[in-house]
């Protein structure tokens, strides 16, 4: 059997790195972990820059069952980036939590799971990298094992990581069972536009199952709890690792496999986008935990990016991606924020924000540029992902445009008033906080990315325009 | 075209919407309201509970089988890869070695951290 080991580097390396953490963290003993966290910061590193230099190196292994093409490995550079400052920003808060090696290599086990998912080819390996993701992840949620949120998070996450897990095999085979095959690019030659009822049920599955996993508005129970009980860098990688992951393969299945059946599910995604954009934004304005507000709001964020999918166009695609990858930053700066805030403080409620300007002016700054990103104020990068967004929808879905738009300027209301509670309010305790030197990088690498991809979009867009187009050569 | 995309869709919504709420509401309107205390009970029908039912249980258990279930599935890929090692050659057994290696660390780990212990 002959296989180009070479596509697989990225993969090897990382699983290499996740079991290498783990037995390093039984070489050494508890007390003296410390040095864990900047191990993986740097294998993660490595790992992001074999899979960049392999993006000249695509094709297929073990018959179609794993593609990597550059769509794939795109979404490998988002989740490693994600990684890599997540990990970056969380080292004191997972210290104080304890337990290094097993956090960092669930971290990094979870991260793979993604990579897995986003070059799944078949509905066995998709299966596989999901849970792969979601076991890891189960793991992460409930890690302050002591505090009763984290557990009841943890539990939560587990019931509904199940459920979603068995909608969404119902409806795999569903689709195996009419088309008589798991491969993607194979289902996606079968499928043909006059569909038999299994296969539309099969389809509906899907969307609730995946739904789930992105927290699109009727499935989106679980995530303002799971959020909020998480340890807070397992809240910022799970918004954004995970919900990347899962669009990437969303992506796949229905615009690869499913094209045949467009025109049946496009108004179901596009009113779930409608009512996701909707519920996420109104349901934010009255949280006063700052992790439930950023839950809410990254619901809205899924709405916004399942747009792209409504039109399965090579430009839908594309927004979809810059969206993603430019979300890493803004989400990750602002989690970054809470993370380092409830460290100093122990609190994660809105209203002790008050005066984080004169406390710590980074902080407040960072803050304030990734929520107004998200809530896509020009010049920053979240306009740009808009633009490209909603750019593909205005010629057939001019109503959905319109929700987006007026919806995101109900966001900006409640982005702001953290911005006002941070500015405007004098502080109770005036000592500063000093950042620690891997806070304030990830910080500023998130505030910069924000700047400088809405400023000069460019480069990246031609790189996603690239990516987007591998998608259409199988 | 369009009338019909959206009739599905909202033919969807109604089912939903009724099979779920007729359920809730016929049972309201036809269930008999003979209201006891053990009716608040969570299991009506058993035996009345003795002290705090909240009991903890020893997770030795639940190392000892998941650490059982490892081995299992070890040996489930084992027997395969054994009856046709002559014609899977090199490769495969490069690959068997890995996959023990990992599940050698898995229990490497297990043992360290005290699951064989029954403390």
């Amino acid at each position: 059997m002959n296989v180009d080991l070479s596509l697989l580097a990225p993969e090897i390396a990382l699983a290499v790195l996740g079991l290498g953490i783990l037995v390093l963290g039984l070489l050494i003993p508890k007390g003296s972990r410390h040095g864990l966290g900047w191990v993986t910061a740097l294998g993660l590193l490595g790992v992001l820059g074999l899979t960049i230099a392999g993006w000249d190196n695509q094709g297929t292994l073990y018959e179609g069952i794993f593609i990597v093409d550059r769509y794939a490995i795109f979404f490998k550079i988002t989740f490693l980036t994600a990684a890599f400052l997540v990990t970056l920003g969380c080292m004191r808060y997972v210290d104080e939590m304890g337990d290094q090696s097993e956090y960092y290599s669930m971290m990094l086990f979870a991260t793979l799971g993604m990579m897995v998912l986003a070059s799944a080819g078949d509905f066995m390996t998709l299966y596989l990298g999901l849970e792969l993701m979601t076991i890891a992840f189960i793991v992460l949620v409930c890690y302050r094992r002591t505090e009763t949120r984290s557990v009841e998070a943890g539990i939560k996450y587990v019931l509904l990581a199940g459920m979603s897990s068995a909608v969404l095999l119902y409806g795999l085979s569903l689709v195996y069972g009419v088309t008589g095959s798991v491969t993607i690019y194979e289902v996606g030659r079968a499928v043909t536009t006059e569909p038999v009822p299994a296969l539309i049920l099969g389809v509906a599955m899907l969307v609730a199952g995946l739904g789930f996993k992105i927290s699109a508005v009727p499935f989106h129970m679980w995530t303002p709890d799971v959020y909020e009980g998480a340890p807070t860098p397992v809240t910022s990688f799970l918004a954004v690792g995970s919900k990347a992951a899962s669009f990437a393969i969303l992506l796949r299945v229905f615009i690869a496999a499913l094209p045949g059946l467009w025109a049946h599910w496009t108004m179901l995604v596009a009113i779930l986008a409608a009512v996701t954009i909707i519920v996420g934004n109104l349901v934010a304005i009255p949280q006063t935990n700052i992790k439930r507000l950023l839950a809410y709001s990254s619901i809205a964020q899924a709405g916004y990016i399942l747009v792209g999918l409504v039109t399965a166009s090579e430009a839908g695609i594309k927004g979809v991606m810059f969206y993603a990858f430019l979300y890493v930053f803004a989400t990750i700066g602002a989690f970054t924020v809470v993370t380092y805030f409830y460290n100093v403080t122990g609190s994660d409620e809105i209203k002790d924000y008050a005066g984080l300007s004169q406390r710590s002016p980074l902080m407040a700054a960072v803050m304030v540029i990734s929520m107004l990103s998200m809530a896509g104020i020009p010049p920053l990068a979240g306009f740009v992902g808009k633009f490209y967004l909603f750019k593909t929808i205005v010629d057939n879905y001019l109503w959905l445009a319109f929700i987006g738009l007026i919806m995101s300027m109900v966001s900006v209301y409640y982005y702001l008033r953290v911005a006002l509670v941070m500015y405007r309010d004098e502080p109770v305790d005036h000592t500063p906080i000093s950042l620690s030197g891997p806070v304030a990088l990830t910080l500023i690498i998130t505030m910069m990315a924000t700047l400088v991809l809405g400023i000069y979009p460019g480069p990246l867009s031609e790189v996603v325009n690239t990516a987007a187009h591998s998608f259409f050569l199988p | 075209m369009v009338l019909s995309e959206w009739t599905g869709v909202l033919l969807f919504f109604i089912g939903g919407l009724l099979v779920g709420g007729g359920a809730i509401v016929t049972s309201y309107l036809i269930h008999p309201r003979r209201i006891q205390a053990q009716k608040y009970e969570p299991y009506e029908c058993g035996v009345d509970t003795i002290g705090p039912t909240w009991v903890q249980f020893k997770t030795s258990y639940f190392l000892y089988a998941l650490l059982f279930v490892i081995f299992d599935v070890e040996t489930i890929y084992l027997y395969p890869w054994a009856v046709k090692f002559q014609s899977l050659g090199l490769f495969a057994f490069i690959e068997m070695i890995i996959f023990l290696f990992i599940l050698i660390v898995g229990l490497w780990y297990a043992w360290k951290e005290g699951a064989l212990e029954w403390k």
